[in-house]
């Protein structure tokens, strides 16, 4: 416990994830103005005391955007995260705990899915789908799950073979227990590395849609459809993409950190059977 | 060991691999011009093309019977004289003996003979073949009446004499015959190639340059044609960049990778007082249209107040570039321009229509998707109109976009109800602006007809008199724009450019024309 | 070996098979398809149009003829650039694509394996720390900022290099470097902990026992052993480069397969997006076959075990 206290990887990356999702649930009431309200008497103003961090080609609030932008960012980056891992342990625990043929099935599909790019596959999808919010989320989670399975069924097959496990056979315990209460809990260390880790992997992915153009659609806003609306412009006003990349940069980093820190502690080195 | 010589091998596999593959390195030569397309051309078959990209090359591989001096007025090109009956309706173009192809076969009156019929053949389903309508028995024959194009009256007397018949005397008709689709054409090439003809290698061109090579989506290059008889152009070659991005193109013109770039509107403020840049008006409307066959648009009463909702002064605001707010069609410098013409912006009365019309306060209006061709700048205008519209009327717009050629395609086979256009005069007189709306215009998406505005329109393309024309255009410009709102405009355009102080000969005009034949590099 | 190869590659062609199939299936359900439009066309050349694309018949023969095609590598013509066949444009692209990929490659396992290198024989020094400081900024910087900084510096400020295009080998190196940065980074991370393992490992300490130089070591002890991880990543690593090149490419203006890609899809123009992805799937296979290989090939142990 003196290690988690003083690792400081956790503190610094997990403060800031802190601070940003607060502000990002925090922004209806954060922002100064609506993220769509476009001032024609104030385009493409640098930071100033009225707008902090300055305005768009449309006169729009590029703080307030930003707020409203991490809104954006961040769910898409959590859900998909979340319906990975949460897809992908079940998945990846059960193919890897019945193991034999069905495991060997299972995981090619896997195989398939991770064989191809994500971003290639993503985009696949939303053509499909349609763009939207609900489109990207479901086209990032769709992609995201497999490196989650895959690690989960490596650490299922390992324990599978602990004698505790035997035990619990002979004494009577269904599979579904043994899987849900026995292992599945000894896994939680890598789960929780693996979903810090998929986090950024999802915003990235999220922003780097949203660059080429094919992820939200206006009069939405994300740092990547921010930051694709900030390239061109970065010699005259930087302050356009100098800011969604900050900030997409440093969320990005705070998840890297914290998942380093978390998996150093968390390392399968240090659990107990 | 192994090891070491496996990963040496890796490594020059890798290395020289990665030189890409050099087309004409044309940053060496001094005697090259560069400068950028902002979309792949659609088509270089100059019977099919009607857009300004197709255009710009097309008036340096291509020459018709006149073409345009700095002053804008027509002048002998391929044909060196031309005789007029009294009565207007009769030409005779005496084409110029030294006139050739750039495979050395000279230019004769059945190669325009054969474009001119080319263009009305219903078969072509050439969109701008209401251009030649004035031709004697040209509408017939393109909307199918005749089957024979025997009856237009374009024919070849002989190899240099060119007799065209029209309908009626209109005045400006030398002018018609300065644009790409009255170009002539070679019927062996055509016949012989078909869809690939305009292929570097298979075209056949009479201009002052040959379309040497076409890497798709990227790069165009041209080279003098030795057989052009106006005098070989002073530069060497031509390379013509497919840059999507204007930003890109406007950095590639700092690093002196290109001899001329359009500003985009985030360089003004920086640009304003530099010596390379220059200015100057265009003929050229920016609009939106209404597919009037399409709901909710079928109900006018929802068109005007679409219109009325828009406050077109944030256009210039937004671009920079002192764009002219316009709710009228007719641009100033075009002769019979009225600037009293056009919805004003009137939020209040656009909400009582729309209430009107079914829809108070926005409520149950069904979700509408404007379109437009993939471009920065395009997409700020939409995000702009959107958020009016949502301001002013409380409706919800969606946005969807598409690259140039594919939305030229789908405005051409079922046009969206809200798309985006822009129309850049092809003569300067306004009866081109106009003509573009009636129902016989292969241009006009708007699917919208008006029988009193076709009529108003042909008689005034004969008028003489000032006045009796002037309040002819005024009228079908109400009709077009107050009454039945089939299209929006936004704002007429300006031409920001920069250009080398080492380009000589380059004049910018209204209508764009970017002749490169009179371009001189006089570079040390 | 050969048996080896044939093997792998038997098993590339069904994955193969099922992303022809599947990609086959969405792109013929979704509604809104590339030829509702063409219905208001006059009727002689909505005929031409649908004998072309064999509209007219069952989706089942449609499907028949769709991988025919695909067998003679003939990709089918495109929807939206009339007059063009897929396999041309593919042909004109996939090799800017690919010296483009395999530059960022080669650039970033150098980088990345010598900084790891470093860093893990000088671990817990400045070296060290900064190393993977950096390396940890590099996995998070999204390409397209990186790309935007390296035009605004190297090409607009310091005249360096060119800012887009694709003319001869300088207009490569910025594109590629934007490209390489993030897998320098990640394979930089790899290459750092695999090594710390190896080098706590007793053979190492037998060797400088023995009383060989840190650099021998180091070499042909060490690193041998720990780039086993660093070569499983290559796979990935092409399917990151080869999307990776989408922004690339939009930003740098190159025309590579990435960038047609993206606007097949804004076209909704689906020959073009079936036989890119195809590309594309075909070209992790055969990384993927690559570098099993490349594992034989360095750990003798698995050259047995492949014989199962």
């Amino acid at each position: 416990m003196g290690i988690m206290r003083s690792n400081r990887r956790m503190k610094i990356g997990g403060g800031f994830i802190l601070l940003i999702c607060t502000a990002a649930l925090a922004a209806p009431w954060l922002a100064p103005f609506p993220f769509d309200l476009q001032d024609t008497h104030a385009i493409l103003q640098g930071p100033s005391s009225e707008h902090w961090m300055g305005t768009d080609r449309l006169g729009r609030d590029l703080l307030s955007r930003l707020l409203y932008g991490a809104r954006m960012s961040l769910s898409v980056g959590i859900f998909t995260a979340a319906f990975a891992v949460l897809f992908g342990t079940v998945y990846g625990a059960v193919s890897g705990y019945i193991g034999g043929k069905t495991d060997n099935l299972l995981m090619r599909f896997v195989d398939l899915v991770y064989s191809l790019p994500d971003l290639l596959l993503i985009i696949l999808i939303t053509v499909t789908i349609g763009r939207g919010v609900l489109g990207i989320l479901l086209a990032l989670s769709l992609v995201s799950w497999v490196t989650v399975a895959r690690i989960i069924r490596g650490e299922v097959l390992k324990l599978r073979e602990f004698s505790y496990v035997e035990a619990a056979r002979a004494v009577g315990a269904s599979h579904r227990r043994i899987l849900f209460l026995h292992i599945l809990p000894n896994t939680l260390g890598v789960l929780i590395v693996t979903l810090t880790f998929r986090i950024p992997a999802a915003i990235l992915a999220e922003s780097t849609l949203s660059f080429i153009g094919l992820g939200i659609a206006p009069p939405f806003a994300s740092w990547g459809s921010m930051a694709n609306e900030g390239w061109t412009a970065m010699k005259f006003y930087p302050h356009l993409i100098l800011f969604p990349s900050l900030f997409l940069f440093l969320t990005i980093v705070a998840f890297n950190v914290l998942g380093d820190g978390l998996r150093d502690i968390l390392d399968p080195g240090r659990r107990f059977a | 060991m192994k090891w070491i010589t496996f990963g040496a091998i890796i490594l020059a596999v890798g290395f020289l691999s990665s030189f890409p593959f050099s087309g004409m390195d044309a940053s060496g030569d001094k005697r090259t011009f560069r400068m950028t397309l902002s979309n792949e051309p659609p088509t270089l078959d100059w019977n099919l093309a009607t857009d300004s990209v197709s255009f710009t090359v097309l008036i340096n591989l291509m020459e018709g019977l006149t073409e345009y001096d700095d002053a804008l007025r027509p002048r002998p090109a391929v044909a060196r004289s031309w005789d007029v009956s009294p009565d207007g309706k009769i030409y005779h173009f005496h084409i110029r003996k030294d006139a050739r192809w750039s495979d050395g076969k000279p230019v004769t009156a059945s190669d325009f003979e054969y474009s001119w019929k080319r263009l009305l053949d219903p078969k072509t389903a050439a969109e701008y073949a209401y251009f030649l309508y004035d031709v004697e028995g040209a509408e017939d024959y393109n909307t199918g009446k005749v089957t024979r194009s025997d009856s237009v009256g374009v024919r070849a007397l002989d190899d240099h004499t060119l007799e065209v018949r029209l309908n009626k005397a209109v005045v400006f008709f030398p002018s018609i015959t300065t644009f790409m689709v009255t170009f002539p054409m070679r019927r062996d090439v055509v016949e012989r190639y078909e869809t690939s003809w305009t292929e570097p290698g298979n075209i056949v061109t009479n201009g002052p340059f040959v379309l040497e090579s076409w890497h798709h989506e990227y790069k165009l290059t041209l080279r003098p044609n030795r057989y052009y008889a106006g005098g070989q152009p002073a530069v060497k070659a031509v390379a013509l960049y497919i840059v999507n991005q204007p930003s890109t193109a406007l950095t590639l013109y700092e690093t002196g990778d290109l001899e001329m770039a359009n500003l985009p509107p985030e360089a003004m403020a920086s640009y304003r007082g530099n010596a390379e840049y220059t200015t100057g008006p265009l003929l050229r409307g920016y609009y939106y249209g209404f597919n009037v066959q399409k709901p909710p648009f079928t109900d006018p009463r929802i068109r005007r107040a679409f219109s009325m909702a828009i406050d077109r002064k944030e256009f210039p605001a937004i671009l920079n570039r002192g764009e002219l707010p316009a709710s009228y069609w007719i641009p100033p410098g075009m002769p019979y321009h009225n600037s009293a013409i056009g919805l004003p912006f009137d939020p209040a009365g656009a909400r009582r229509l729309l209430a009107e019309a079914g829809y108070p306060g926005g409520r149950g209006f069904p979700t509408v998707t404007a379109a437009f061709n993939t471009g920065p700048e395009n997409s700020l205008i939409a995000e702009n109109l959107q958020a009016q519209w949502k301001r002013n009327l409380d409706v919800k717009i969606l946005l969807d976009n598409q690259e140039w050629k594919v939305y030229l395609k789908r405005l051409q086979t079922d046009p969206p109800p809200l798309f985006r256009l822009g129309w850049g005069a092809d003569y300067p007189d306004p009866d081109n602006f106009m003509n573009l709306f009636t129902s016989t215009s292969g241009n006009n998406r708007t699917r919208w007809k008006n029988e009193q505005y076709d009529e108003l329109i042909h008689s005034a393309a004969t008028m003489r008199d000032p006045v009796a024309r002037q309040s002819a255009y005024d009228e079908a410009q109400r009709i077009l724009l107050e009454r039945d709102v089939a299209i929006m405009p936004l704002f007429v355009a300006t031409q920001n450019w920069v250009i080398k102080p080492y380009v000589g000969g380059l004049h910018i005009n209204a209508l764009e024309l970017l002749y490169l034949k009179r371009i001189k590099l006089n570079r040390p | 070996m050969t048996r080896f190869i044939i093997h792998r590659l038997a098993w590339g062609i069904p994955v193969l098979w099922l992303v022809a199939t599947t990609t086959f299936i969405l792109m013929h359900i979704v509604p809104g398809g590339p030829f509702d439009q063409e219905k208001l066309l006059p009727p002689e050349i909505r005929a031409n149009i649908d004998a072309k694309y064999h509209l007219d018949k069952p989706l089942l023969s449609q499907y028949v003829f769709y991988l025919q095609n695909l067998v003679h590598g003939d990709l089918g013509p495109s929807y939206k650039y009339i007059g063009r066949d897929v396999t041309d444009i593919i042909k004109e692209t996939f090799p800017v694509s690919l010296q483009l990929g395999l530059s960022a490659v080669l650039i970033s396992v150098l980088i990345g394996v010598g900084a790891g290198i470093a860093a893990a024989s000088r671990a817990r020094s400045w070296v060290d720390h900064t190393g993977m400081f950096l390396a940890t900024a590099g996995i998070s910087i999204p390409s397209f900022v990186l790309g935007t900084l390296l035009i605004m510096i190297f090409s607009f400020k310091l005249r360096l290099f060119p800012a887009a295009l694709w003319e001869g080998w300088r207009y490569g190196i910025l594109p590629a470097i934007t490209l390489a940065l993030l897998p320098a980074a990640y394979i930089a991370r790899l290459t750092r902990s695999s090594m710390l393992e190896v080098l706590h490992q007793d053979f190492i300490r037998t060797a400088r026992a023995k009383g060989f130089g840190e650099g021998y070591v180091l070499f042909n002890h060490a690193l041998k052993n720990s780039v086993t991880p660093v070569i499983s990543f290559l796979g990935p690593l092409t399917a990151t480069l080869v999307t990776g090149s989408f922004v690339v490419e939009f930003i740098f203006s190159i025309p590579g397969m990435g960038r047609y890609f993206i606007t097949a899809v804004t076209n909704r123009d689906y020959p073009l997006i079936m036989g890119v992805t195809l590309v594309y799937a075909l070209v992790i296979v055969l990384a993927n076959i690559g570098v099993d290989m490349m594992y034989s090939w360095i750990d003798p142990r698995m050259r047995v075990k492949k014989r199962a």
